[in-house]
């Protein structure tokens, strides 16, 4: 399952601070080619907006001196990526089930959400997850899409509106028609060409495809779907 | 009435409602010289509140003051400069003083469809405050509340529109105290400016605190 940065960097951690004097250690961050990386992204996130064009492994520079405190949120625990992580997953209930769902939930069910990421537990994840993912026989979707799309190079960090899954005359709303109105640079071509593409867990879906179907099947595992617009790469 | 009821316990704010009420907002501060403005993000039509303060703290203070004013030690916590203090009071303060730069801003909420109130906090040699530092900062009122979930209160969060390390109040609550301060205007026929009520509630937990003729101006509406 993708995560965050700071959730699976134990092992580097320690590599380092092998080689490292006492006093010269202090919060871990990463970079890739000039820009910190936003651990609170999820890593597949930050890997189609950054280096979506370049070949795996992903090389990126590990620091432990001079923060970057305008650029990047401390991350001194766990603690920190667990708030961050159950805040998303709220938010998107609150979307989807105006947080009916995740507030009947109990606390151990949080917990069980959080324990299935970070340690890796597929099965353990979903017996939980699935909940969120249901909506009430009656409607044919969530009330909300949750959903952020990022373009690298803006000040805005990402653009997230609301918008419902199924149409006034009971149609689905696409990838397209999210678009559409949301961002309607990303879909538009200049010149007769499109300058950028769409991508989502490093595969650009067809935008066709419904999103109710997206949001429910390619969602992170903080229930976002996060999408990225990013230049065409230039073979 | 000018929000969405959804259920009983629901009193959605409509983010075009909240532009309103921001805009009367902004019309009394400047009014009374508190220094809010309204912000736009540079590539759309969103805006929110901003307002930056200086504040004096006097976190360990000094004995002989103590004595003077032990019957408002929580207003020592959080002093404003532009009060005026006699000569034996400004030594006192000046010898543990810190001051601290806060930026205030009130963004929308989509989700919650609700205000959020983020701020940054820093010295005056621009190192910026720790969450540790902050959550040691809320009123000592509200401390105990802090306590039973600091991780559901307020956390370093990325600034929506500006993309930039915050601090922020959780959003998810909001609407379980803001419907019973509605409810009870609207029984009472009185028109009230949501975010000047609101403010007013969490404004004060994060050291911001509204002047009562922001008050005055609801019930001036009513006349109208």
């Amino acid at each position: 399952m993708i995560s965050y940065l700071t959730l699976v960097t134990d092992k580097v951690k320690k590599h380092f601070q092998k080689v490292m004097r006492q006093e010269e250690v202090s919060e871990i961050w990463f970079e890739y080619e000039g820009t910190p990386l936003k651990w609170h992204y999820p890593i597949g996130l930050l890997f189609d907006l950054h280096a979506s064009n370049t070949a795996l492994p992903w090389s990126i520079t590990v620091h432990f001196k001079n923060f970057p405190e305008k650029d990047l949120l401390h991350c001194h625990s766990k603690d920190v990526i667990e708030a961050h992580f159950m805040a998303c997953i709220k938010e998107a209930d609150a979307l989807k089930h105006k947080s009916q769902v995740i507030n009947e939930m109990q606390k151990k069910d949080h917990k069980q959400l959080w324990m299935g990421l970070q340690n890796d537990k597929f099965e353990q994840f979903w017996a939980i997850n699935r909940k969120l993912m249901e909506y009430p026989p009656e409607d044919s979707g969530f009330r909300y899409i949750p959903f952020r799309i990022y373009q690298a190079a803006t000040e805005r960090p990402f653009i997230q509106k609301l918008f419902r899954p199924i149409a006034s005359g009971g149609q689905l709303h696409t990838l397209g028609d999210l678009l559409k109105d949301v961002c309607p640079s990303a879909i538009t071509p200049e010149d007769g060409e499109m300058k950028t593409q769409v991508m989502i867990h490093g595969i650009e879906p067809m935008l066709e495809t419904p999103i109710q179907w997206l949001s429910e099947h390619m969602s992170y595992p903080d229930n976002f779907l996060h999408i990225s617009i990013i230049p065409q790469p230039t073979d | 009435m000018s929000f969405s009821v959804a259920g009983e316990e629901d009193f959605f704010l409509e983010e075009k409602k909240f532009k309103q009420y921001c805009e009367e907002f902004i019309k009394h501060s400047q009014k009374i010289g508190d220094g809010w403005e309204w912000r736009t993000s540079k590539d759309f039509a969103d805006g929110y509140l901003s307002k930056t303060h200086f504040q004096v703290t006097n976190r360990n203070v000094p004995p002989d003051l103590k004595e003077k004013n032990k019957d408002n030690i929580e207003q020592m916590l959080f002093m404003h400069v532009e009060e005026s203090l006699d000569d034996s009071q400004v030594d006192g303060v000046c010898a543990t003083a810190e001051v601290i730069r806060y930026e205030y801003h009130v963004l929308y909420s989509n989700s919650y469809q609700v205000p959020v109130l983020y701020f940054r906090a820093c010295f005056l040699d621009g190192r910026p405050l720790t969450l540790d530092e902050i959550w040691k900062s809320v009123h000592a009122c509200y401390q105990a509340r802090l306590l039973e979930g600091p991780w559901d209160t307020i956390t370093q969060q990325e600034h929506p529109l500006l993309g930039q390390p915050f601090f922020v109040l959780h959003p998810c609550r909001t609407n379980e105290f803001m419907s019973s301060v509605l409810i009870t205007s609207q029984k009472e026929n009185r028109c009230t400016n949501y975010i000047t009520s609101w403010l007013s509630i969490v404004g004060p937990v994060v050291g911001l605190n509204l002047s009562l003729s922001y008050a005055k101006l609801a019930s001036e509406q009513m006349l109208i």
